[in-house]
């Protein structure tokens, strides 16, 4: 997916950012109520920003998650996103953007959510152009909580597509 | 009957801290629009659900008159025909930028039951007053002045509401940590009993809902006594 963003692709990593800071975890006790996730678990109570059948897109759009500095880098950041339902994911019957919504709707309903980081992995390996969402992870070495990690398959710009996995034969 | 134009600090003492407020969203609304961001909100649900709090103060069940100080481009409309379409509602939105305000009526032109006027006070007695966000940005405002402001704008939004008024705060921050500068944080006790004393009135705060911040609601004693009342709003020629 990363080559949706061509010559812009640097700041990917800046636009993981406003998604992990918007679902962080509370960094302190004094914390617990406010900011971050629980924030996010708030929205989500109230407005149900998060639906089935609502693409993870038009979520990430209402809350802004596509950044204020540069309208090019937004709308290639949502063309991405938008693209997640022509992917898989690890879990059967769920497209990329399925898995994603139905992940952060689980957690932010839950009695104990957990904060929620975006990250990548490389498309070209092996299984790699699934979206997976690991529950729970440990993704951020210095922040001892557990985390869901959401992760985006992407290739550089300019790289080879991986084969598209041939649809499974059908019995006779 | 109240006057609201007697209550409150000579408009001379806050004229220039009101031009630096006036300037600022000025700036927002011309960098941003006529979006929450225009009004200094991260996105529209964190803009909304201030509203929700803020309108926990009006019963909306019957016909009222609603005062939105520092109302931008009349956001709590929007939300008002969306959550609460079934609700009447004499709109009345006040702010200090002159392009919020012109920004504003052009949007909600041909809106029935929707007026906005310039200014930093109501020009009429209402139902009731919300005001969303405008003690948060500072900037470079003495707090002793950004506390006359509050004061002063809170004696405004008593005097213009016959059933009660609504604000909200950022939390301040626990021992050891601070606030981004330029923002006014502070206690719900320090405007909660400022409101309880001099207005004579019921307060309650709102915390909880996933912001850093609270909401303040005043209510006048025996306000709950008073459902069914319905004064009429005037405009003050």
């Amino acid at each position: 997916m990363g080559h949706i963003m061509g010559d812009w692709d640097s700041h990917i990593g800046s636009l993981f950012d406003i998604f992990n800071q918007r679902f962080a975890a509370p960094q302190s006790k004094d914390e617990a109520l406010y900011g971050g996730i629980s924030e996010m678990v708030a929205l989500q109570r109230e407005f149900k920003i998060f639906q089935k059948g609502r693409p993870f897109v038009e979520s990430a759009r209402l809350l802004g998650l596509g950044g204020l500095s540069n309208n090019l880098v937004k709308n290639l950041w949502f063309k991405l996103l938008a693209d997640l339902s022509s992917y898989e994911s690890d879990t059967a019957g769920q497209n990329g953007d399925e898995r994603i919504v139905n992940a952060l709707i689980s957690n932010l309903e839950a009695s104990k959510p957990l904060p929620c980081v975006l990250t990548s992995h490389d498309s070209r390996a092996k299984d790699g152009r699934k979206v997976i969402v690991t529950s729970p992870s440990q993704p951020i070495h210095y922040i001892e909580a557990p985390h869901i990690t959401i992760s985006l398959p992407m290739r550089p710009k300019g790289s080879k597509a991986p084969a598209a996995k041939a649809p499974p034969k059908k019995k006779k | 009957m109240r006057r609201p134009a007697q209550a409150g600090a000579a408009p001379s003492a806050l004229a220039s801290l009101h031009a630096g407020i006036a300037a600022y969203y000025t700036g927002t609304l011309t960098r941003f629009g006529a979006t929450p961001l225009g009004v200094d909100w991260s996105c529209e649900p964190t803009q909304q659900m201030r509203f929700v709090q803020l309108l926990k103060l009006c019963d909306l069940s019957v016909p009222v008159s609603l005062d939105d100080v520092g109302c931008g481009y009349g956001a709590l409309l929007a939300f008002l025909h969306a959550r609460h379409p079934a609700s009447v509602v004499d709109y009345l939105g006040i702010d200090l930028s002159a392009a919020m305000v012109r920004r504003a009526r052009r949007l909600w032109r041909g809106t029935p039951a929707a007026r906005f006027v310039l200014g930093h006070a109501s020009p009429r007695v209402a139902d009731y007053s919300v005001a969303s966000g405008i003690f948060n940005v500072q900037l470079e405002q003495p707090r002793a002045d950004w506390e006359l402001f509050i004061a002063d704008t809170l004696d405004h939004m008593h005097a213009a509401s016959v059933r009660g008024f609504a604000v909200n705060f950022i939390q301040a921050p626990p021992p050891g940590q601070t606030v981004r500068r330029g923002l006014y944080a502070t206690d719900p006790a320090r405007w909660a009993d400022h409101c309880a004393r001099r207005f004579g009135a019921v307060t309650e705060v709102i915390e909880g809902y996933g912001l850093r911040e609270f909401s303040l609601l005043v209510r006048p004693r025996g306000a709950a006594d008073d459902v069914g009342h319905q004064p009429r709003p005037r405009l003050v020629q």
